[in-house]
Parts: C-alpha cells; sequence; structure tokens
C-alpha cells in the first residue's frame, strides 16, 4: 500500500561484527586444506580464491547496505525533508559515500592481492599474501565503525517512523503545544498517542486512519508549534512544519479557547498567522477546543471579538468541539473530509488527465432515427425447439417429493400406485392371488392346522413324561469332599510343575526317589556276625587288627566300625603324615567360610545367604557360573583408537 | 499501528513483565558462569582470540580497582625540591653545561661511525635461486637463459624494454612498485612516500642494479613532502631509508628512514 518501505532495510552490523561475518563466511565456505607438497598452481588458486571470495562478500554486502538506504534525491520530498531534519543530510549522504570508497578500496585490495598471487613460488608466500589481503581489507572495515554505527542508527529509527503516504487524503492536525491536538486523533483514529497534561508529549508525527463515505482518511498528529522564527525551532516543531510544508492535505488548525494550554487567543491567532504560509493552496479549518471548560457565550466580550473576526473569513470555517464530551468532533472531522475531497477533485478536473478518465465514464445513448421496427430476430427453429421443451417439461411425472410439498403433513409414502400392472383392485393387497403365473392357493396345505395340532401334543406328552427335565445335580457329603481335594491336589500339581519350570536345571542325575541308595555294607559288624554264622569263633577279637581305624592315604581317615567319638575332619596327604608323624592332632585355622559362625544353624543361614549372593550376581553380569572370569575384549579398538579432541574422555 | 517509540510507550502502559528484575539479575549472575564453561570448552584459534580479549578486560578491571582504591589512600605530601619550577616553565628550563656537553660528544659518536649505520645490520642473503625464475623459451621450450624476477622490484619512470630477444631479466609489472611506507623514527610517524631509487641491495650488486627490493634493501625516496629542512635552509627531497619487511610477502614495502 504505501509508496516506501523502510522497514526492509537489512541491519547493519558493527565493524567488529562485520569483519568478523565475513571472515568466518571465507573460513566456512572455502575449502581449508592445502599441503606444501600440492602443485604450486593448485596452492595459488586456493588462496586466490580465498582473497577474490573475501573481497566478493565484501563488496555484496556493502552494496546491500548502500542500495538498502533511500537515497534523499529520489524519495518524496516530504521524506527528504524529514530525513534532513531527523538525521542530518550531509552526515547521512556523508556516511554512505564513504561506505562506497570504502568498497572501493577493498575492491582495489582485492586486485592488487590476487594480481601478486599469480608470482607467489611457495605457500609459505601465498599464504602470507592472503593473510595481508585479508588484514587490509579489514582494516578498511574498522575504519568505517563510526559510519556503520550512525547507519544503524539511522535504520533503526527509519524503520519505526509512521507510514506516511504522501499522496493520498491526509488530515494534518497542527497547534500550539497541549491544545488537544493528539486527543482528537485519539478520537477519530485507532492511533493510540500519548495524551499528558504537558506540552511536548507528542515530539514526532503520528499516523492515525479513518474511514469516511468509504474511503481511507489518513490524519497525521503533529508536535506543538510554539511561535518563533524558522531557524529558532528545534528538531520536534521541524518535523510538524515539514509535514505543513510538504503534504498535500486538509490542515485543522487547533485553538484552545480556555487557554489552559498556556498561550493566549491573541498568541494563538499570531501564531495561525505567522504559519500560515504554509496553508496556501490547501483546505485550512479553524478548530476551537476545549468547548466545554469554557463556552463561547462565557467569553469576555473582548475575547470572544478576537473569535467573531476570525468567523468572518467565509474560506476558512471556524468550528467549535470538545475531545472531552466529544461534542463537535464527529461534525470537525465530517467538514475536513468534505473540504479536502472536493478540493481533491477540484484538483484533479484541472489536469489534463481528466478528459481519459471522463471518456472512460461515457455511456452511449442513440437516439431512434426512424420510426422504422428493429425488433431482435429469432429464428423459427429456436422458437419451436423452446416450444418443445416446454412441452416436454409439462409431460414430466409428479415426483414423490413434489407430491409431499404439494400435501404438507397428511403425505405417506405410497409406492403401491405405480405398479401399473397390477390391476387396480388387487394393486394395494398385501398378498396377490396370482404370482409369477402360478395361483398361490394351489401351493397352501389344507390339513396344516391339524398337522400342526398333533405336533403340539406330541410334544405336550413328552414334556409331561419329563424328557426335558434338569437331572438332580445334588451331590452328597463325600463326593463333595473328594472333589475339593481333588481340586487342591490339581492346584498343587500346577504349582509344583511351575516351580520346576522356574528352577534352574541341575546338571546331575537326580536319584529316584524309590531307589534306594547303595550302602556299602562291608563293615566290622557284619564281619563278624558272617563268621559266627559259619562257626568261627569271634570272640577275644575285640583288638584285633581289623577293629582299628586304618589311614587310608588316599581317602583320608575312614572310621571303622561304630564308634562315633573317633570321627575326625579328614586330612589330605600332608597333613595325615604330619600327624602320624608327630601324633599329635593338626592345629590349623578354620576355613574362612566358617569362621566366625557359632552353630549349626547359623552355618546353614550363611551358606543359603551366599547362594543367593552368587546367583545375584551371576545373572546380573551374565556369567556362566560363580568362578566365570571372562572378559570378553580387553581393549575395544573404538574406545582406544583416534585422537581426542576438546572435553573429557570418560566417554569411551 | 505500532510507531515511534512504541516500546517505551508500551512499558510506560503495562509496564515490563513481573519477573524481569529477578530474571535479569539471575541472567546476569549466569554470566561469569556461562563464561567459565565457554573458556574450558573453546580450543585452537577461537581459544586464543577469547583469552586475549578476557585479558584485556581484566586489565580494565583491575586498573579500574586500583584508580579507585587511590582515591581513598591519603597521600602525604613531600617536601618541594629545591630548585622546583611550575610546570608551566618547564619547557624553558635551563639546560645544565654538562647535558650540552653530552649531547655533542654523542652527536659526534654517531657521525664517527658513518654513513651506514643502519637500523638492520644483518641481512639474509637471497640467493639467485630465491631471486629468479627460469624461463624456458623457444620453439620447442629448450633454451633458458631468460630469467624473471620473482621479488619485488622498483622500475624508473623512464624504463622502455629492449625487444623480447634480447631481454634477459623480466620484471614482472604486478610485482613493481612505486611508493614505501616509510617510518620516520624520531617523529614516530609513517608516510606513504615515492621511491626514487634502489640504492643497494645487500645481495648483490646485480640486484641492485635491476632494482629488486627485500628486506634490508636501501631505498633512496622521496621525502620533500615532509617539508624537512637542512641546516642552510633548502628543502630536502631525497633521503635513504631501510626496508624492514618482507615486500614480496606482504604485498607492500615498509621502510625506515636513515637519519
Amino acid at each position: 500500500m504505501s509508496l516506501y518501505n523502510f522497514k526492509k532495510i537489512m541491519v547493519v552490523p558493527p565493524a567488529k561484527d562485520f569483519i568478523d561475518i565475513m571472515l568466518s563466511k571465507t573460513q566456512r565456505k572455502t575449502p581449508t586444506v592445502v599441503h606444501k607438497g600440492y602443485k604450486i598452481s593448485r596452492i595459488r588458486a586456493f588462496y586466490t580464491r580465498k582473497v577474490k571470495f573475501t573481497q566478493q562478500n565484501f563488496h555484496d554486502r556493502l552494496s546491500q547496505i548502500i542500495q538498502d538506504f533511500p537515497k534523499l534525491d529520489d524519495v518524496h520530498p516530504f521524506y527528504a525533508d524529514l530525513m534532513n531534519v531527523l538525521y542530518d543530510k550531509d552526515h547521512y549522504k556523508l556516511a554512505l559515500g564513504q561506505l562506497n570508497t570504502a568498497r572501493h578500496l577493498i575492491d582495489n585490495v582485492g586486485k592488487d592481492y590476487v594480481r601478486l598471487l599469480k608470482y607467489g613460488d611457495s605457500l609459505y608466500r601465498c599464504k602470507q599474501l592472503k593473510k595481508a589481503a585479508l588484514g587490509r581489507m579489514a582494516t578498511i572495515m574498522k575504519r568505517q565503525a563510526s559510519n556503520l554505527t550512525y547507519l544503524e542508527q539511522v535504520r533503526q529509527h527509519l524503520s519505526r517512523l509512521p507510514t506516511i503516504d504522501p499522496y493520498s487524503r491526509t488530515i494534518i492536525i497542527c497547534g500550539f503545544p497541549n491544545v488537544g491536538k493528539s486527543s482528537f486523533i485519539n478520537k477519530i483514529t485507532r492511533a493510540d498517542v500519548e495524551v499528558q497534561p504537558y506540552a511536548f508529549t507528542t515530539k514526532s508525527l503520528y499516523v492515525g486512519h479513518t474511514d469516511y463515505k468509504y474511503l481511507r482518511w489518513q490524519v497525521i498528529d503533529t508536535p506543538g508549534i510554539l511561535d518563533h522564527p524558522l531557524e529558532e525551532r528545534n528538531v520536534i516543531e521541524m518535523q510538524a512544519i515539514t509535514a505543513l510544508a510538504h503534504l498535500r492535505s486538509c490542515v485543522l488548525y487547533f485553538m484552545d479557547i480556555s487557554e489552559q494550554c498556556g498561550h493566549s487567543l491573541e498568541e494563538q491567532i499570531k501564531l495561525f498567522e505567522s504559519i500560515k504560509p504554509l496553508f496556501t493552496n490547501k483546505p485550512l479549518i479553524l478548530a476551537i477546543n476545549k468547548i466545554d471548560i469554557l463556552g463561547l457565550e462565557d467569553l469576555p466580550a473582548e475575547k470572544r471579538q478576537v473569535i467573531e473576526k476570525l468567523q468572518e473569513d467565509k474560506n476558512v470555517p471556524v468550528l467549535f468541539l470538545s475531545t472531552v464530551s466529544e461534542a463537535g468532533v464527529m461534525e470537525l472531522k465530517m467538514e475536513a473530509c468534505e473540504r479536502l475531497l472536493s478540493y481533491r477533485v477540484d484538483q484533479k478536473m484541472r489536469t489534463k488527465k481528466v478528459d481519459n478518465i471522463l471518456n472512460r465514464l461515457h455511456v452511449a445513448m442513440p437516439a431512434p432515427r426512424d420510426d422504422k421496427v428493429r425488433a431482435p430476430c429469432i429464428p423459427e427453429q429456436a422458437l419451436a425447439r423452446l416450444e418443445k421443451n416446454a412441452a416436454k417439461a409439462e409431460r414430466k411425472r409428479k415426483l414423490e417429493k413434489e407430491i409431499e410439498e404439494e400435501m404438507g403433513d397428511d403425505y405417506t409414502l405410497d409406492l403401491q400406485k405405480n405398479y401399473t400392472e397390477i390391476a387396480e383392485e388387487e394393486r394395494y393387497d398385501v398378498i396377490p392371488e396370482f404370482w409369477e403365473g402360478h395361483n398361490i392357493a394351489d401351493y397352501i396345505d389344507p390339513d396344516i392346522f391339524e398337522k400342526l395340532e398333533e405336533l403340539e401334543r406330541a410334544e405336550g406328552i413328552r414334556e409331561e413324561g419329563g424328557v426335558y427335565d434338569i437331572p438332580d445335580m445334588t451331590m452328597d457329603e463325600t463326593l463333595k469332599e473328594i472333589r475339593e481335594m481333588a481340586k487342591k491336589i490339581r492346584l498343587k500339581r500346577f504349582m509344583l510343575r511351575d516351580e520346576k519350570r522356574l528352577q534352574p536345571r541341575k546338571n546331575k542325575p537326580i536319584i529316584p526317589r524309590h531307589k534306594q541308595p547303595k550302602v556299602r555294607d562291608r563293615s566290622v559288624g557284619k564281619l563278624v556276625e558272617t563268621m559266627e554264622n559259619l562257626g568261627v569263633d569271634m570272640s577275644g577279637s575285640e583288638n584285633a587288627n581289623f577293629t582299628k581305624s586304618v589311614v587310608d592315604l588316599r581317602r583320608g581317615q575312614i572310621a571303622v566300625g561304630t564308634k562315633k567319638e573317633l570321627k575326625k575332619p579328614l586330612l589330605d596327604k600332608e597333613s595325615s603324615a604330619i600327624v602320624k608323624k608327630t601324633g599329635q592332632p593338626l592345629k590349623r585355622k578354620p576355613a574362612r567360610d566358617t569362621m566366625g559362625i557359632k552353630n549349626v544353624a547359623m552355618k546353614k543361614k550363611a551358606q543359603i545367604m551366599a547362594k543367593k549372593d552368587i546367583a545375584k550376581k551371576v545373572t546380573r553380569l551374565g556369567l556362566k557360573g560363580e568362578a566365570d572370569r571372562f572378559i570378553g575384549t580387553k581393549m575395544p579398538k573404538h574406545l582406544y583408537a583416534g585422537k581426542r579432541g576438546s572435553g573429557t574422555a570418560d566417554r569411551r | 499501528m505500532p510507531q515511534n517509540e512504541y516500546m517505551e510507550r508500551h512499558r510506560k502502559l503495562y509496564g515490563r513483565r513481573l519477573d524481569y528484575e529477578e530474571r535479569k539479575r539471575k541472567r546476569e549472575a549466569r554470566l561469569p558462569k556461562e563464561r567459565a564453561r565457554k573458556a574450558r570448552k573453546l580450543r585452537g584459534i577461537k581459544a586464543k582470540i577469547f583469552n586475549k580479549e578476557r585479558r584485556n578486560e581484566k586489565i580494565q578491571i583491575k586498573k579500574k580497582i586500583q584508580s579507585h582504591q587511590e582515591k581513598k589512600i591519603t597521600k602525604q605530601l613531600k617536601d618541594v625540591e629545591e630548585g622546583a619550577i611550575p610546570h608551566y616553565l618547564m619547557d624553558r628550563g635551563t639546560q645544565s653545561s654538562a647535558k650540552v656537553l653530552s649531547n655533542m660528544i654523542k652527536q659526534k659518536r654517531k657521525e664517527k661511525c658513518g654513513k651506514w649505520d643502519v637500523p638492520i645490520p644483518k641481512i639474509r642473503a637471497q640467493s639467485d635461486m630465491e631471486v629468479f625464475k627460469v624461463l624456458k623459451t623457444g620453439k620447442s621450450k629448450r633454451k633458458s637463459w631468460k630469467r624473471m624476477v620473482t621479488k619485488v622490484t622498483f622500475v624508473g619512470e623512464n624504463f622502455t624494454r629492449k625487444p623480447p630477444k634480447f631481454e634477459r631479466f623480466v620484471r614482472p609489472m604486478a610485482l613493481r612498485m612505486k611508493t614505501a611506507h616509510v617510518t620516520h623514527p624520531e617523529l614516530k610517524a609513517t608516510f606513504q612516500l615515492p621511491i626514487i631509487g634502489v640504492k643497494k641491495n645487500p645481495s648483490s650488486p646485480m640486484y641492485t642494479s635491476l632494482g629488486v627490493v627485500t628486506k634490508g634493501t636501501v631505498l633512496e625516496v622521496n621525502i620533500s613532502e615532509l617539508g624537512l629542512v637542512t641546516q642552510s635552509g633548502k628543502v630536502v627531497w631525497g633521503k635513504y631509508a631501510q626496508v624492514t619487511n618482507n615486500p614480496e610477502n606482504d604485498g607492500v614495502i615498509n621502510a625506515v628512514l636513515l637519519v
């Protein structure tokens, strides 16, 4: 919509960032690996590319900046003047000009160093040249630091300027500070301008839009103007002056009748007279504000005279309003819009282009040249076809839908009336007498009811006989008990089976319960018995050799006979030899797994605990058993090979 | 439509979010930790740049702290020395005769040392291999009597080329330079001055005649722009300067004026 878009200017980075951006871009987007063993032409190309790339980037970015910023000579004079007021034209032009020279300088540096690189005869020399080239480019940019920061500030301010279309319908509000300009714009548009009871609350131009006669009207609120010569005006006032001077618009000069703004009516009129040259050739309205505080009737006579004098001028209407009570606000707006619209139409009518528009609007209304009738010609065939179509439309059967619409609530769906092949009196029968050429009566059994009765009778007899009775399901006590037990057994069996399944399988053969373990049947008692049975006198053999306990070197000590007290811990070869030699019992530390264990119960408990712990460890580590010490790969390659970068090595 | 100082206006009307101050404080408190984390993580050139910046910052901080502390210290006034003068009379200070004498002796010693007392007395010799590149010529590129100078050269304005057939030494256009950045050691200022000629290349007299400029070469430069005056009042326009850099590596000639 708007002519100028100052919001799209790219960000201007500060010099340091600018250089960083460019150099890192070079680093990212050009190859980075070169070796001195490469052919010299390749090395040269590598570094030439870097220099050229950087130069081109600098060039592009600077061109972008120079292009983005509006040229003061090209923009509308309103914007040119506003920018001059806000940013100082000379400074602005100088900054852009210096960027332009910097661009040229960088181009030249790039060109020079590319030429020098052509004669580089070693990697070192090429690298030094590249370094020097980039360094010089960076230095050139560094000198532009102040320009870049200035332009960035200008950009930010420009992007926040209100978008004012200098060619569209515009209403400008002006006057002394604090006379109610901003309150008025807040009333008629949606612009949210700050209103405060002190002078110069509005420090810059504000724009709002309003509707009138289906057209869009641009309303501009200006900062207050004081009555002094142009040279003494500050930046804030100058913005208002710029808007007044350059925009073709309707001007509303606001006055404060109550003089609460701190300026008397005479002063306000004096200002009006002094800035009158800015209003020439523009529709102008005098708006007298704050009538809710002080009406025209309450004014002292001399002041009223002043206003009446103003009212004499017929070209400048004087309107009274109050932004607080909203009296006269809409009237003022409509008056302003009407005046501007008529003024603009008037202006347009004076230009050359108006003929074109008027020509386009012309509608020819030919006058009849004679009395001859010139009726439209319709061919006969077409007429015939029209008639035929009409007949066809007539003949069409009424649709069910149409019938329904006609009858309304009384309608019932009746499809049988369309069964034209059935005679009319039979059409509504439930069952037809004839169906597909067969008489339906032929197929009806005459005795059917008798047969049915007979069947029912038979059924009744059976029912009485108790065929369908439910057999008695009551159980006596014993049967119940048996059932109960069976249930328990079944449950127990299931449990056992499940437990068995869950248990780890033992790799040992299990002795079935019915098999007795083999017991050694050789014993002293048995020997004596058998001998006695055979008739050998065994008396006096109490001290015979065979009754003595024997130390089997291989098996350890075996108790012979039933002497329980002789039972001693088994000893190995050496220990037994020592015992034999010395005749003393062996003194030895107890095994570690029995140390500190007081009794059997404790020992058992310890064993169970150990077993559980071991099982846990085995399952957790996925070992084969307690003694599994397997380590798969001692040094996995991926954990030990390769260079270590930044950070810690604990991940490895 | 947001226009002009709309952000400030919004802030004025609705204020900042309620935890703004707290968030800000926390962010600031987090900053040193984040920086430390970054310092630990960075490697290579980035770490170097970062550390350099950090060092400079710290120096500034320390200076500031020191300056604040100085204010607190009450200085004891020293007794004024005898013969002390106010600072606005400092320049006019009467030179003691001893100082004049010592200055004279120093001056004389300097003169005795001879004209070629140069800032860079020892120079790496440049071999022919380095300076010249053999150009193969002839229809079948069999001949190799032509040489191309691969160092920066100064070629006088009135030089005209010989016909290519007789031209033994080629001095490429890209490597010809006409100006040098000359530093005046006493003024501590650098000027870009036009070169008048190559006085001496210490590596070889042939280089001198060819105008090869390498590190340590003595150039004659035009200093008329500086407006130096001789004792008799004439403007000096030619003076010697010694090259202090490797022009073929830097693309510019830096030199120091011999005074």
